[in-house]
């Protein structure tokens, strides 16, 4: 099953373009006072979650763009944001 | 003696009957006896498992409380259980499995084992599962059709002479037999190898393995599962954990779609689920990446393979099953994926590959293809801990496309962690702690969502 993914810049695209950069964990923590902890929290650890999930990507085949977006992971597709739960 | 006589079709406007007959044969208490179940083609639809006694005992009733828990039905699962029974004396032990036995990881693998890996942790630990092969067909009295024919690890590259030469030391340092071949001998152990040099991955030479070959992985499922039986563990099939209990950081219970079971002790180790079901019930996360790994058979052919042949370069490997089909595999899309499906790409890919370096097979039409989960850390090694963060908490995961081949090793030392509370020195360097104290394993060279290749 093949998967496509929306650059901002290039539009949808085969997947095989992109290299997946991991689930979305915010901003890069603070060097200052951070833990092994939360570093390690930082660039090894996942939710793993099946369901939709905020990716980031790299159109590497492409214009070379970072960008996050949304798939399911549980049909391996891109979905728009989510809506809000509970 | 027969199986189902009449099409499974449902269609409606083309059913003629409303039930069907088949006889199957059942083993209580040791003895064969023949029974025939009559079911409705509408039930089908609903219990596509039917009524009848499972191959390996009778259907458990879920009790309230068991000594031990295990979420998952693979053969970790198995493993641990039995050795849990059969070395520690704890038989209240339940299994709970969301579909069937088998379903996961367990029957989904190419059915390859080996002990060639890279690093003095693990390879001791799959050196104890190679050995225990010969060992458990005899202990279950089950033919589990070991077939140690030997691996051969090609190598298409300087620096991968030079990994396979340390992979070879450390097998040999730790006992395994490994050997370097050069082109020339690999081609006359398997003479349908293309070692001339107009090919994408020109071949240098290929890692020998002996003592690996392949195993019956359905086999392996059942007899397991008989053995867990023999010493009355509980393998309850069709229940799903749906929640995970504790107080004051220990383990209490699980809740599942069949109510809920007090235990102190519980085990999640269900493959490529594993990670989500820690972070979905306990909010634990866990440095894995759950992908989606393929594999197919090819239309059977006389013989011509007698070793398993891999090649990391062209990302696949191949075997010869005993029906004739070649049996080959390893394509991941590397993203998370939970779907098993096949990709165009990858049949695509995998034709490359093999008609490239087994040219003989350019042409042979692929039969059927499946897909797996692979649970993959950044060290390739798994994750075995305990009693972090929660007292009577255990996980047995992260073991990628490693999980068949090690699970009867990984069992008994599981077992061992759960009936002494102590972690065995085996399983020590397997620890989740690693990650954040910088001990990652070196099991590859290449990570999952880090490499850069990827």
């Amino acid at each position: 099953m093949a998967l496509t993914l929306t650059c901002p810049i290039c539009g949808k695209r085969n997947g095989y373009e992109f290299r997946y950069g991991g689930e979305d964990k915010g901003p890069r923590p603070e060097e200052e006072g951070l833990s092994k902890r939360n570093w390690c929290e930082y660039v090894h650890m996942n939710t793993c979650k099946i369901g939709v999930v905020k990716e980031w990507w790299f159109h590497r085949d492409g214009c070379g763009s970072w960008f996050t977006t949304h798939r399911d992971t549980a049909k391996n597709i891109e979905v728009d944001t989510p809506e809000a739960t509970t | 003696m027969a199986a189902l006589s009449l099409p499974l079709t449902i269609c409606k406007p083309f059913r003629i009957f409303d039930t069907f007959s088949f006889t199957s044969i059942v083993q209580t208490e040791g003895r064969y006896t023949e029974r025939t179940c009559t079911r409705a083609f509408s039930d089908i639809g609903e219990h596509m498992y039917l009524d009848c006694t499972p191959l390996w005992g009778k259907k458990p009733r879920l009790k309230s409380s068991y000594d031990v828990v295990i979420i998952g039905g693979g053969l970790h699962a198995l493993a641990t259980a039995y050795y849990l029974a059969k070395e520690h004396g704890i038989t209240d032990v339940a299994i709970l499995e969301k579909r069937f036995i088998g379903f996961g990881g367990a029957g989904r693998n190419t059915a390859i084992v080996r002990a060639n890996q890279r690093t003095q942790y693990n390879v001791p630990l799959y050196k104890e599962a190679l050995d225990l092969w010969p060992v458990l067909t005899k202990e279950l009295d089950y033919n589990l059709m070991f077939n140690n024919c030997g691996n051969l690890n090609l190598v298409h590259s300087e620096a991968a002479i030079k990994a396979a030469r340390i992979a070879i030391s450390t097998a040999q340092f730790h006992g395994v037999e490994s050997h370097f071949l050069d082109a020339k001998q690999a081609k006359e152990m398997v003479p349908a190898l293309n070692i001339s040099e107009d090919i994408t991955y020109p071949i240098h030479g290929a890692m020998y393995h002996p003592p690996g070959g392949v195993v019956r992985h359905d086999a392996v499922v059942w007899g397991m599962a008989k053995g867990c039986a023999r010493y009355n563990v509980d393998i309850h099939q069709q229940t799903e954990a749906t929640a995970i209990h504790s107080k004051n950081s220990k383990i209490t219970g699980v809740t599942t779609n069949h109510g809920t079971i007090n235990t102190s002790r519980l085990l999640v180790t269900a493959g490529g689920y594993s990670a989500g079901i820690l972070y979905n019930m306990l909010g634990i996360k866990l440095p894995i990446s759950v992908l989606t790994i393929q594999a197919m058979v090819t239309q059977p052919l006389k013989p011509l393979l007698n070793h398993v042949v891999s090649s990391g370069a062209y990302h696949c490997y191949a075997n010869q099953t005993l029906k004739g089909e070649i049996a080959t595999g390893a394509h991941m899309d590397p993203w998370p994926n939970y779907t098993t499906q096949n990709t165009a790409h990858y049949i695509k890919h995998q034709a490359e590959a093999l008609s490239d370096w087994l040219p003989c097979l350019r042409g042979v039409k692929f039969m059927r293809i499946w897909g797996g989960l692979a649970d993959m850390t950044p060290d390739m090694a798994p994750i075995l801990d305990g009693n972090d963060p929660l007292e009577g908490l255990y996980m047995d995961c992260g073991w990628g496309y490693f999980g068949f081949k090690s699970f009867s090793a990984a069992g008994k030392y599981m077992a061992e962690y759960m009936a002494t509370k102590e972690c065995p020195k085996m399983l020590e360097p397997f620890n989740l702690r690693r990650y954040e104290n910088h001990q990652l394993m070196g099991e590859t060279p290449a990570l999952v969502n880090y490499s850069p290749d990827n």
